[in-house]
């Protein structure tokens, strides 16, 4: 399932990013090959100095000409220009995109890799200068690739980030195996955990682990919570007669830890506080309200779905 | 009443590592352990199972990026719209309902831009604040958990973990209502 639904991600992302680039290159959504017309005298200062920087007006029927799909009335566009003579008249310009201009600029900017600026080339005809803008193709292309890259390199970073908490409690688990403590707190939890997992030793480490799991999530400390639960399908295999594929008892936990029960949902409530709530807690009851009954439902799911056909386990090898 | 609940919530979370780490520790010492050695030992294993995750943890990340990226979460939007609204779930916290198992930083920037938009008070706002809480991100789980134990076959992990997020919105939508 994980399968299919991981190709599903990859293959209709980069079909829609394929989609959305030919709508942009049929609609010229960035203007492409559109001359921007400047009859501007500044320009001819800078011009006698062969490079100089100027303000540059983009009209209001400019804008509007090169972006006909934009929905709001197009402002007017004031940028500042650093201009380059190549001769008499011809010449290449780059120009700084204002904070206050439309959303199309700033993706033109970063679709020629650049933060806020832009850039092309400039032409007298006449009267009048024309600006060609550097082309802007396959937009989303260059997104989904940059979007690829970034998300390998920061799931390594996450991973690296997690051995030293990893080292930290597993350490402190093995201290506590060792003490026999854990058999006591799997003790504890006996007569929820032999329904929860029956096929699972009632004294067995993945109880403990499950448990102190379920309790830092609880607490919102998540931090915690993933060596522990890491630890937990280290021991439940240990149990599981088929390596490769999930046990039941997995199943069972993973259900119950996606959807754990809040106690405190930190983060929530923090980003809550930060945009000035009269009540930043107001959602604790709720939280607490909605992940019960998702956890429920969850091991519920797990419980039911675990009998199907599509999904049992052979006889022989349970 | 909710004062009291948060008080004692708040104190325990605090409290929990501090308290945990002593009790353990002194436990095993009582017990007549060589915490240190012992602890030692089980500290190995970290850097085995966070280098054991990388790949599913990589293959997963990109996945989810690309998907992101593309903008194939507005297409979807509209077409799973009509179904929400006949649920009375407000439009605007779909992102919220889509992003949050898949992405965890993803759905934190949706619901900052969330409160930012309709206020953390209003329905809207509080609703996507219950959602952040009330679920995981269960596709990232799922790629981590089973990648440490090199679990292939998913079986029916997903659908479960799927089917609690959805009981999830439904039940954060109705006490949501309720109280509001």
């Amino acid at each position: 399932m994980l399968n299919y639904v991981w190709l599903a991600l990859i293959v209709v992302g980069i079909l829609t990013a394929t989609g959305r680039d030919m709508y942009d290159t049929w609609a010229n959504t960035y203007g492409n090959d559109i001359p921007w017309h400047l009859s501007t005298f500044e320009i001819e200062n800078a011009i006698d100095a062969g490079q100089g920087t100027v303000d540059l007006t983009l009209s209001r029927e400019e804008v509007r000409k090169h972006f006909p799909l934009m929905k709001d009335d197009p402002p007017e566009v004031v940028c500042r220009a650093e201009i380059h003579m190549h001769d008499a008249s011809h010449g290449s310009i780059l120009l700084r995109i204002p904070a206050n201009s439309p959303a199309v600029f700033s993706d033109i900017a970063s679709a020629q890799g650049n933060d806020k600026t832009v850039v092309g080339t400039m032409a007298r005809r006449g009267g009048e200068w024309l600006i060609l803008l550097e082309p802007v193709r396959f937009v989303f292309m260059k997104k989904i690739t940059t979007a690829a890259f970034e998300a390998a390199t920061l799931a390594v970073q996450i991973a690296i980030g997690l051995i030293g908490i990893m080292a930290l409690w597993l350490g402190v688990m093995r201290v506590a195996e060792a003490s026999g403590l854990i058999v006591h707190l799997a003790r504890l939890v006996r007569p929820l955990t032999v329904r929860l997992f029956p096929d699972v030793p009632p004294d067995h480490p993945a109880i403990a682990a499950i448990l102190m799991n379920v309790s830092a999530n609880m607490l919102g400390l998540g931090n915690a919570a993933t060596p522990f639960g890491l630890k937990a399908m280290e021991e439940l295999n240990r149990v599981n007669h088929r390596p490769g594929t999930a046990s039941n008892a997995m199943c069972t936990f993973l259900a119950m830890n996606t959807s754990c029960i809040t106690l405190i949902p930190a983060t929530a409530v923090a980003v809550r506080a930060a945009s000035g709530s009269a009540d930043p807690a107001v959602i604790i009851g709720t939280t607490f309200l909605a992940s019960t009954a998702a956890t429920l439902s969850g091991v519920t799911a797990a419980k039911l779905l675990q009998r199907l056909p599509m999904f049992r386990m052979a006889r022989s090898e349970t | 009443m909710t004062e009291m609940f948060k008080s004692v919530v708040v104190t325990l979370s605090a409290l929990a590592i501090p308290a945990l780490l002593l009790f353990f520790l002194v436990y095993g010492a009582f017990r007549k352990v060589p915490v240190y050695e012992t602890a030692v030992e089980g500290a190995k294993e970290g850097f085995s199972i966070a280098v054991r995750i990388i790949p599913y943890l990589v293959l997963m990340l990109v996945a989810i990026a690309v998907f992101r990226a593309s903008g194939a979460m507005d297409i979807l939007i509209a077409g799973i719209r009509p179904a929400t609204d006949l649920l009375g779930l407000p439009a605007e916290v779909l992102p919220m309902v889509l992003m949050r198992p898949l992405s965890g930083s993803g759905s934190l920037g949706v619901m900052t831009d969330i409160m930012k938009t309709y206020g953390p008070d209003s329905l809207i706002g509080v609703l996507s604040s219950t959602l952040y809480g009330s679920t995981e991100t269960t596709f990232y789980v799922l790629a981590v958990y089973f990648g440490a134990v090199g679990v292939r076959k998913t079986r029916h992990a997903l659908p479960a973990g799927l089917f609690a997020d959805l009981i999830a919105v439904l039940a954060a939508l109705v006490v949501v209502r309720a109280i509001m």
